[in-house]
């Protein structure tokens, strides 16, 4: 072939590799971390640096020095763990409640299709309810103490289970249903055979949905009752003005929700193996 | 999809050969209606049934009256509060606190939530930041915003504001990350610019992710709404339950609950009818 | 055939993929020659992965080569190269007809003459009645239809055409080759076609080049030479057949190279 003019043909030429200077591909291989750490660690300066300046009001935003100094001094105080246990104890026994009792109730619920037709609006209804309107309800039930708070944590953590567990239950997959029956399957086999297995990845959907959930309860009760907990311990230091403290009962709550977080997202990722799609659209957490 | 319980024997008729149905077969009049709206009729029904119980159990004194009220007294104090006005300030304050801080999420949440998407350095800039606050109960950063912004309007509609900010970014992001590659390889292959990019493939792919989120944000505004009004406030519904809690009027306070439930499930409804409308924009996430 | 007949010509083109972590590379096209001419039907024929998708890409600027040249003869009127693509390839909120007009957006025409020109297009490809009808009320057969009509309403030369029936059932599939063969006799362009059915691209094409499996290469340049106008009786002719034959033992003995001799 003989070369043709250029004015008759457009060439596409192949993509060029230039070498880059080690830094340059070092930094573009950890863009990631740099720009995150980078990001974060600008804003802890800036904060610090309006802090020191006045800038911003050192009483009521306090200053990342602040912060630590405050928390330094707060874990040496042994009202700050009998807190701290409080809290884990609201956390614990009003999950575990839930699980317990959400679980088997959406199953059941899920199964009989007329009964979740009657049942539905209310579970809805009940879970459009912001939980710290129930409060007040429930102070007038069984008073401030530390059960008022559980069964806060566990309402959060019952809607949501129990909503994704009747979803999950009400679209197995009609085929596998069909199968089961074609050898005769009893009721009982049926259910623990196709059922149940269909419905734990949305069963697990639930879980994390409820350890997001679980933390604002715990918050908002605290808050409220204003007895114990760490919830408190943030409305103590606002009564004395004292932003560093409050900050870093913020920061305790901060790590929790990230471990959480991370914990449910990991139950979830390890139900959801075998499901090639899960588009489970549904509500987060915090 | 339910599935149909079909391990029924079917019917002779059917298996019947060589005999074609003069007309067809099958239940008549109201069960035929009731069949067809099967989901709305249960529920309306398990509405009714549970009401009733509700004020049985109330009148004939199964429970005291003070710890769940019964429908009756719910509705004569709706009356009187509705009709001689006393309600309507508050609920117009929880409104406007609701609205502005609403408005202000969406405002700010989609943009940001669309460049975090798409451009993978505001990404890393921005993310860990984001993760940080996202996991933090936002009721336990409200006393800091109280002791800050005071127990005014403004408080409030700052709370409200970082409840629905979260959800809408989330899911935003989620969405522009689902756009199908292949629609962008599209608008590539055709030359299109970055802005036709923008408008023909991402927005209109990331809408019904967007529309997942507001309805997902009016829920935990109203939750913001609540909190901020429990801890510092003069008015509003929160505080309505709350002021009724502490003088014993549990029909008050169930008032205010049933309201809240309502506006949710209204609003919640509302959004879902839009969503659906959408839904064939949707692609599916894996 | 003179040179300035050719509408496509690619010299050397290779393409590497190389995994920073493991730093290990993958060849997806190892060395590829191919002339086109004008108005021509070619089809690039291969088992999956064998680079043929990703050589379409290259042609139509979603990927860059790692060497070698492609050239394409000038259009003077706009793009020398429209794409048809595989399934999901109409957007969901959009109509039939803003659809197919989407390619003259793209390319600076305003919406309200677009879809003045996408309209004889949609009846190009049997369309009509359906212009306002939204992607979902479609059969899968009327979804590349209008694919097709939107690659042809840019009005550029070169046809790209990636696996367009894939996704179809056997019957719409062959309802749908038919179709093509008489929408490309009225539109006249040159159609670089991609499948991995023998007896797709023996009906259609003009030569069928066969690939090897990944690293991909050219195994054969078979001129297919069968009459046109192409009816799907042609099919079950004998000479078909032996066109079918010939590339289907080809492409065996890539597979089985160890196949004992003399076999039936």
């Amino acid at each position: 072939m003989s070369v043709e003019s250029a004015t008759t043909y457009r060439v596409i030429y192949p993509r060029v590799r230039r070498r880059r200077p080690p830094l340059v591909r070092w930094y573009r291989r950890n863009e990631r971390v740099v720009l995150g750490l980078g990001g974060l660690a600008a804003f802890v300066v800036l904060w610090q640096v309006l802090s020191g300046a006045g800038v911003v009001d050192p009483l009521f935003f306090g200053s990342p020095q602040g912060v630590f100094q405050a928390g330094v001094r707060e874990v040496q105080i042994p009202r700050f763990w009998n807190d701290v246990r409080y809290s884990l104890t609201e956390v614990t026994v009003g999950f575990l409640a839930s699980l317990v009792l959400a679980v088997p109730l959406g199953l059941a619920i899920g199964w009989y299709r007329r009964v979740s037709f009657a049942f539905d609006p209310w579970l809805n209804f009940l879970n459009a309810i912001p939980r710290p309107a129930l409060i007040p309800l429930v102070v007038l039930w069984v008073g401030l103490g530390i059960e008022m708070k559980t069964i806060i944590v566990f309402l959060g953590g019952f809607f949501s289970i129990i909503l994704p567990t009747v979803e999950g239950v009400r679209t197995v997959d009609q085929q596998l249903l069909d199968v089961a029956h074609s050898f005769r399957a009893s009721q009982r086999r049926l259910f623990t055979s196709v059922v149940i297995p269909a419905t734990v990845p949305f069963i697990a959907a639930g879980v994390r949905l409820a350890l997001g959930r679980l933390l604002i309860g715990v918050v908002v009760a605290e808050l409220y009752a204003q007895t114990e907990g760490i919830g408190v311990l943030i409305e103590r230091a606002a009564d004395v003005l004292d932003g560093n403290r409050m900050l870093f009962g913020v920061l305790l709550f901060t790590l929790m929700g990230v471990l959480t977080t991370e914990a449910a997202g990991r139950v979830e990722r390890h139900f959801q193996r075998w499901r090639p799609s899960a588009n489970l659209d549904l509500e987060e957490g915090t | 999809m339910l599935p149909q319980r079909r391990w029924a024997r079917p019917s002779v008729a059917t298996l019947s050969v060589g005999s074609t149905p003069l007309a067809p077969a099958g239940p008549r009049g109201l069960t035929r209606l009731v069949r067809a709206n099967e989901r709305l009729f249960y529920g309306i029904l398990g509405f009714v049934v549970i009401g009733i119980l509700w004020e049985l159990a109330g009148d004939l004194g199964l429970y005291r009256k003070s710890l769940l009220s019964t429908p009756s007294l719910v509705w004569s104090a709706a009356v009187q509060d509705f009709g001689s006005g006393t309600i309507w300030p508050d609920l117009s304050a929880s409104g406007v606190e609701f609205g502005l801080g609403f408005v202000a999420a969406l405002g700010i949440g989609i943009p940001l939530g669309l460049a975090i998407g798409m451009f993978r350095r505001v990404e890393y800039l921005v993310s860990f930041l984001l993760f940080g606050i996202y996991s933090t109960p936002k009721a336990a950063i409200a006393p800091l915003i109280i002791l800050v912004a005071g127990i005014g309007l403004e408080s409030k509609v700052i709370l409200v504001f970082l409840l629905a900010f979260f959800s809408v970014i989330v899911s935003t992001v989620a969405g522009v990350r689902s756009v199908a590659e292949r629609h962008l390889d599209i608008a590539d292959s055709f030359g299109a610019s970055r802005w036709l990019r923008f408008r023909s493939v991402i927005l209109p792919s990331t809408f019904p992710f967007i529309l997942t989120g507001i309805r997902i944000a009016t829920g935990r505004a109203l939750v913001g709404v609540i909190v901020a009004e429990e801890l510092a406030a003069n008015e509003g519904i929160g505080h309505y339950i709350e002021l009724y809690g502490a003088f014993l009027n549990t029909a008050r306070v169930m008032l205010g609950v049933v309201l809240l439930g309502v506006f949710g499930v209204l609003m919640g409804e509302g959004v879902r009818r839009i969503e659906k409308r959408y839904e064939v924009w949707r692609q599916e996430i894996h | 055939m003179a040179n300035t007949d050719l509408a496509l010509s690619a010299r050397g083109v290779r393409m590497e993929y190389r995994d920073r972590s493991s730093d290990t590379r993958l060849v997806a096209i190892e060395a590829m020659d191919l002339d086109v001419a004008d108005r021509e039907f070619v089809s690039l024929l291969g088992p999956s992965g064998c680079g043929k998708s990703t050589f379409l890409k290259i042609v139509n600027g979603l990927l860059k080569a790692t060497a070698g040249e492609i050239r394409l003869r000038r259009n003077g009127k706009g793009r020398e190269d429209a794409m048809v693509f595989q399934d999901a390839a109409l957007f969901p909120w959009y109509s039939v007809l803003d659809n197919v007009a989407y390619g003259l957006v793209c390319a600076g025409v305003k919406n309200d003459e677009a879809r003045k020109r996408a309209a004889p297009l949609v009846e190009l490809v049997g369309l009509q009645g359906f212009e306002a009808k939204y992607p979902y009320q479609l059969s899968g057969g009327m979804q590349q239809r209008a694919n097709l009509a939107r690659a042809l309403a840019v009005d550029a030369p070169i046809l790209l055409m990636d696996e367009p029936f894939a996704s179809l059932d056997a019957q719409t599939r062959e309802v749908m080759q038919a179709e093509l063969l008489r929408i490309w006799n009225a539109a006249q362009k040159t159609v670089v076609f991609v499948t991995h059915q023998i007896e797709e691209a023996v009906y259609l094409s003009d030569r069928v080049i066969v690939m090897s499996a990944r690293p991909g290469r050219i195994l054969a340049d078979i001129e297919i030479e069968l009459p046109r106008p192409r009816a799907l009786e042609l099919k079950r002719s004998a000479q078909f057949t032996a066109y079918a034959d010939q590339i289907w033992k080809l492409l065996a003995s890539q597979h089985a190279p160890a196949a004992p001799v003399g076999q039936a």
